[in-house]
């Protein structure tokens, strides 16, 4: 054994100013192979770290971030004072230091270290805050200054080392600004911390230091800081009883150590929606085979919150249950501790499935929730209950004198512990969104539940942004084709200011058709890695809402530098065709090129030239040569089998002034929609051969596996019943019996059969090529398909023109992109945001929907029954796209006589058979009865069934509502 | 081996210096150079020491690892040795040089040091036929100035002295098995008994005298010499001739007891030095390699 040592000479570098001393780091470490290693590295401790503030004379900075009148009106401090939190106080109360009466504070390097260690969300909160310019927040580099860096000492742990270093800096800071003082400000430093001993030697040690609670109090100013403060240990537990209720979780090193041995398992909590006494953990196992196990009962939840990482354990086999049908809603905050009340309803054993309990939280998921709170019954009281707007979540039990305000807010909530002898989680209130039913709040909170970054872009990712005003240079024009010459137009919807892609089409020499697919040029200006890049990463789409939208990449390049506007010169990425007559690609190249759009317009104003045949200009022209070539690429496409689905899409119109929505319609296509959509295509399937032929391993690309059969059984069922036959052996057996699909006098039946086809479709996902061996796209019947044509508002298209741009040799490449296992967990990200992000619009269409009919008071509509459930029917209202339940067995009143039949499906209430496809018609309201879910309800009008529909009210905006039962 | 031309009446200058117990640098046939020990130099060793005799500079560096105890003895960890000679040292170092001298000085290091009367091998065990600390100590010869084996020595006793071997402990599951884990304070760490570790004293027969740390000049004039390990009590643990010529028993007597008188005496003032830098702890002026 050879071990080789690396003499360095010891640098001992003098210069006028700056003296650097070199001092070792040692720790020792464990290797993964269970070996110990000694680490040693260097540390350079120098003189020339400044304090940053304005008062000092002494150091000589360019900048201060710390104000000569650092004024924060508190009781316990008059004078003007610096704030030094340590570690727990930034960890806990984040909340607080955001808040932005909190100002001039000192993050010493100690102190964002062990936060970055601890709690990564916190650390990226506290980044942010610093690169904030009026929160006047210092980062002081104690560990590298010669004056405050100190080692540990035998004896001593890493933490008391840590409140050491602070305490050390604390003292220098304090020195120091008061030698350098000039004009007496009497500037101090105040250290804030929670830890008792750390408070104690503090003083010994003369410094000002007050408990971050204690400080908050003081500030008269601002009582309502108070609430964002988070619930430290001692607090605790004069609040709850001393009754252990939980049984304690195990350490983290005894859960390894299971894991290991196989005596727990590791998964994901996932609590049930419908019983707050119920839940389940996802375990993943090696490849496919993946369990759950359920649990139940409080204890056996044993704390744990949805989406935790937990560690399981397995209950012995006589003890297992099978999941319970009921449904449970945790009502009441006075029967705090009947804990006992788990359901002992065992069911036969043949449903039984695995059962254990948690014994350890490896993972904590929490964010803060948004919800409403519960005002506790008693008046003086400064604790209340919060219920969460996602049933899956805990109430969590906060402290606030603020109650009367906030009741009847949507209000944000984070946790801070949940003590084993608590019933409820801890938490502190955070902030107010506003009140409950108010359009700006519902739209934050759904954006909130909905997990979509929705922040305004940060400082960090704004300096990355090109400096205005932005022209193009002669070096990008020498590495780009100049196109500007060519009639290039785009066709948008109309009030779109993000104009990804414009076409183009003329005629050759040789009589063919030159055809053109002009894309942004995004991956120019966002460069791989930066925090541009990483945030657009992150966020992985534009998420449009009604009346709002949440972008990808900062308002100046989505809807400036990037978007194709007419009649100026912007970057573009494209991808152009050699086409005969007969639409069939001859040659296909891609370039970076530079183009100047000649007309930026909407759907309406291109099928307008188009089939206006006076007019006669270049522009008009190329769009009808595009309109042609896509209609026999529709053809072509639609022979191979790709499939039209039906989904209706809203389109609110909405006030301009209020923003209320005063209409709702129904989307409609129009031909030039579908020519823009067939180059979109052709484009992706081009661009996604191209980049998959130069990297079979890591291409970005895009899927739609085809569905099992079995999820085609109700569309089945459904056609059979008005004797229609339905072919699903392939997408093309599916799209020729869609379209010969008639009932006659039954107009509306081929569209309700493409909604429920489209319902029975799988997710498109994107993937990477080197991780999956099946590239299908089912939908579009084509054998490969990615996404490359939208890259202001997908981050999957930036990818794709970054591996496009490496192919054709106009731009380099870096790791990241050609490492297939980190473009999978890009992809996995991306699916998860498209996800989401299709939830929030939905959601927001729901609300939007629910605006509208609050304003119309009730309205009686036509509508059909789409699926049948075994108590209830769903209806479908082509009128406003919109779909409600009509439940059969209300709560309160007696059921009617219900029978099911699963194999129509049909179901009959009292004498009335409802098949899918019947026409019925329902009353629509706004259900209000419950602030955090309000729904739109519908009730049955005709078919008339004694004792289940309900006469037809007067429809009128004056129509008072009537009580809805619930 | 580094070695000098000494021409005739060189020779016999050193062999009547010698003969008058007066050699050419001053000193008695007993006496050493002035000697430098410097502990700590290298700071990704575990232990580690510089010595300096004459000219002649080693240094010594300890690594800890755990390794897997010898099928033999379970219950013992060991030591391996790996004697670099630095073409610093001397141009016939170079290249593979340097290979032969590194094994023959190995392979004496390992008899003198490898045993449980020099060092406490069970303490070096960690759990009994399974885990245990291996000790390497790489020696670095950096200059040759005669006397490897008693500088080497010197600085393999410092070095280990030196040593900090992390503090671990075991923990068992219930299935039985076994996890090393590893205190987080760098400061918790256990040391090596080097009391009862000899040092190596090279006795080189020149004339009909012997004399101890012989320089290179008057290694040239010596045909055979006497390697002998002594502990502090003056215990000889391990003798070996080396050389072409001869030696008759009485002088291989005398030798040997002349050498434990030196051990012995070489031992106290090694211990207390070592001991006095020990005690300055953080306050330790790093000479290093410049200084």
């Amino acid at each position: 054994m050879k071990t080789q040592y690396c003499f360095k000479k010891r640098l001992r570098l003098y210069s006028l100013f700056i003296v650097v001393m070199l001092k070792s780091k040692t720790f020792v470490k464990k290797t993964r192979s269970g070996g110990v290693m000694k680490i040693v590295r260097e540390h350079y401790l120098r003189d020339d770290i400044w304090c940053g503030s304005e008062v000092c004379t002494e150091c000589k900075q360019e900048s201060t971030v710390l104000q000569r009148d650092a004024c924060i009106e508190s009781s316990l401090c008059s004078y003007p004072h610096y704030l030094i939190p340590d570690t727990n106080v930034v960890l806990h109360q984040i909340d607080v230091l955001e808040d932005p009466v909190i100002r001039n504070v000192i993050i010493l390097q100690t102190v964002l270290q062990e936060v970055r260690h601890r709690s990564a969300p916190v650390y990226k909160r506290l980044k942010d805050i610093v690169h904030e310019k009026e929160k006047h927040f210092y980062t002081f580099t104690n560990e590298h200054h010669r004056e405050t860096f100190i080692e540990r000492e035998p004896g001593e742990s890493a933490n008391d080392r840590n409140d050491r270093a602070i305490r050390m800096a604390s003292k220098w800071y304090s020195q120091h600004l008061k030698t350098s003082e000039t004009g007496a400000d009497g500037l101090k430093v105040v250290l804030l911390t929670n830890d008792q001993g750390n408070k104690q030697k503090a003083e010994d040690n003369g410094l000002l230091v007050y408990k971050c609670e204690e400080y908050i109090k003081s500030l008269i100013a601002n009582p309502e800081l108070v609430d964002h403060l988070a619930l430290s240990n001692d607090e605790k537990n004069e609040i709850t009883s001393s009754k252990v209720l939980f049984p304690e979780h195990l350490p983290l090193s005894k859960i390894q150590a299971g894991i290991k041995s196989g005596s727990f398992l590791q998964g994901t909590f996932r609590a049930s929606r419908d019983n707050y006494l119920e839940a389940t953990v996802f375990v993943q196992g090696e490849g496919e085979d993946s369990t759950e196990v359920l649990l139940q009962g409080l204890q056996n939840l044993n704390r744990a919150v949805h989406q935790d990482v937990v560690a399981v354990q397995l209950l012995p086999r006589d003890q297992w249950v099978a999941p319970s049908s009921v449904v449970l809603q945790d009502e009441g905050a006075a029967k705090d501790d009947n804990a006992e009340e788990e359901d002992e309803e065992k069911e036969t054993s043949f449903s039984v499935k695995p059962t254990g309990k948690v014994v350890g939280i490896i993972k904590r998921s929490w964010r803060p929730f948004c919800g409403m709170l519960n005002v506790a019954q008693i008046k003086e009281s400064t604790r209340h209950l919060f219920t969460p707007a996602d049933r899956r979540i805990p109430r969590i039990r906060i402290e606030t004198r603020q109650a009367a305000t906030l009741a009847g807010q949507r209000i944000m909530v984070a946790i801070d512990g949940w003590p084993k002898h608590s019933r409820y989680p801890n938490g502190h209130f955070v902030r107010s969104l506003g009140s409950a039913g108010e359009k700006d709040t519902e739209q934050e909170v759904l954006l909130l539940e909905h997990d979509v970054p929705h922040q305004a872009f940060s400082q960090a990712v704004l300096s990355f942004l090109p400096k205005m005003p932005w022209a193009i240079t002669p070096e990008d024009m020498v590495r780009r084709e100049d196109l500007r010459n060519l009639t290039v137009c785009s066709v948008d919807p109309p009030g779109c200011t993000d104009i990804d892609d414009a076409l183009h089409c003329r005629e050759l020499e040789n009589g063919n058709l030159e055809v053109g697919v002009h894309i942004a040029d995004v991956s120019h200006f966002i460069r791989p890695g930066n925090a541009l890049d990483k945030e657009a990463a992150n966020r992985g789409t534009t998420v449009y809402l009604c009346g709002k939208r949440i972008d990808m990449v900062p308002e100046l390049l989505s809807s400036n530098l990037c978007s194709l506007r007419s009649n100026v010169e912007r970057l573009a990425f494209s991808c152009i065709w050699e086409m005969n007559h007969k639409a069939e690609i001859l040659k296909t190249r891609f370039t970076k090129s530079v183009i100047n759009s000649k007309a930026s317009l909407t759907y309406a104003e291109a099928q307008m030239r188009i089939d206006d045949t006076s007019m006669n200009d270049d522009i008009t022209n190329s769009l009808r040569g595009l309109n042609k070539l896509a209609k026999i690429l529709k053809k072509q496409r639609i022979e191979k089998g790709a499939l039209t689905l039906s989904s209706l899409e809203v389109r609110f119109h909405i006030d301009s002034e209020t923003h209320d929505p005063i209409d709702l319609q129904t989307k409609e296509l129009m031909e030039t929609n579908s020519m823009v959509e067939e180059f979109m295509l052709l484009a992706n399937i081009s661009v996604a051969q191209k980049i998959y032929d130069e990297f079979p391993d890591c291409a970005m690309l895009r899927k739609h596996p085809p569905p099992p059969p079995s999820n085609y059984d109700i569309l089945l069922k459904a056609a059979k019943s008005k004797e229609v036959e339905i072919h699903t052996d392939s997408a093309k057996a599916l799209a020729d019996s869609l379209d010969v699909a008639k009932v006659d006098g039954f107009p509306y039946f081929n569209t309700l059969l493409r909604i429920l086809a489209t319902r029975c479709m799988m997710q498109a996902v994107y993937f990477c090529s080197g991780m999956d061996s099946d590239f299908h796209h089912y939908g579009l019947a084509s054998p490969i398909y990615t996404h490359f044509t939208s890259p202001i508002r997908r981050y999957a298209d930036i990818i794709v023109h970054r591996l496009l741009a490496v192919a054709i040799g106009a731009d380099s490449t870096y790791p990241d992109l050609m490492d297939k296992h980190k473009q999978s967990a890009l992809s996995n990200n991306l699916n998860y945001r498209h996800k989401m992000s299709q939830y929030a619009q939905r959601a927001s269409v729901a609300f939007h929907t629910q605006l509208f009919f609050k304003s119309r008071g009730i309205l009686n509509e036509e509508g059909f029954v789409l699926f049948v459930r075994k108590n209830a029917i769903i209806v479908l209202i082509p009128k406003f796209g919109l779909e409600g339940t009509v439940f059969f067995d209300t709560k309160d009143k007696a059921a009617p006589n219900l029978v099911f039949d699963e194999e129509v499906p049909s179901l009959k209430v009292e004498e009335h058979t409802f098949c899918i496809f019947d026409k019925v018609k329902v009353t629509i309201s706004l259900d209000a009865s419950n602030v955090q879910h309000q729904k739109i309800r519908m009730a049955l009008i005709e078919p008339v069934i004694p004792g289940v529909s309900v006469p037809a009210p007067d429809v009128g905006p004056q129509a008072k509502k009537p009580k809805l039962d619930r | 081996m580094a070695t000098v031309q000494v021409s005739e009446a060189e020779k016999v200058y050193i062999l009547h210096g010698i003969r008058d117990d007066l050699r050419v640098d001053g000193r008695g046939c007993e006496d050493y150079r002035h000697m430098e020990i410097e502990t700590d130099v290298v700071s990704n060793t575990d232990g580690s020491a510089k010595v300096t005799l004459g000219h002649t500079v080693v240094l010594v560096g300890i690594k800890t690892e755990i390794g897997k105890p010898r099928p033999m003895l379970p219950d013992e960890g060991y030591l391996e040795f790996f004697v670099d000679c630095s073409a610093n040292a001397t141009p016939e170092f170079e290249g593979r040089g340097g290979e032969e001298l590194g094994t023959e000085l190995s392979n004496t290091l390992y008899k003198v040091f490898n045993n449980k009367h020099s060092v406490d091998l069970k303490s070096l065990c960690i759990s009994a036929g399974e885990h245990c600390w291996v000790l390497y100590v790489d020696v670095l010869l950096l200059q040759c100035d005669g006397n490897l084996y008693d500088a080497i020595s010197v600085a393999i006793k410092a070095a280990l002295f030196n040593t900090k071997i992390p503090r671990v402990h075991i923990s068992a599951d219930e299935e039985g098995g076994k996890e090393i884990e590893l205190s987080d304070d760098p400061y918790d760490c256990m040391r090596l008994n080097v009391e009862n570790m000899p040092c190596i004293v090279t006795l080189c027969k020149v004339g009909h005298r012997h004399v101890v740390d012989a320089t290179l000049q008057e290694k040239a004039c010596s045909v055979a010499s006497l390697i002998i390990a002594v502990t502090h009590k003056g215990t000889v643990t391990c003798a070996r001739k080396v050389g072409g010529g001869s030696l008759d028993p009485e002088s291989i007597f005398e030798m040997t007891e002349a050498g434990k008188r030196v051990g012995k005496a070489l031992h106290a003032p090694l211990m207390k030095l070592l001991q006095q830098e020990e005690s300055l702890g953080k306050t330790q002026q790093k000479v290093g390699f410049l200084g």
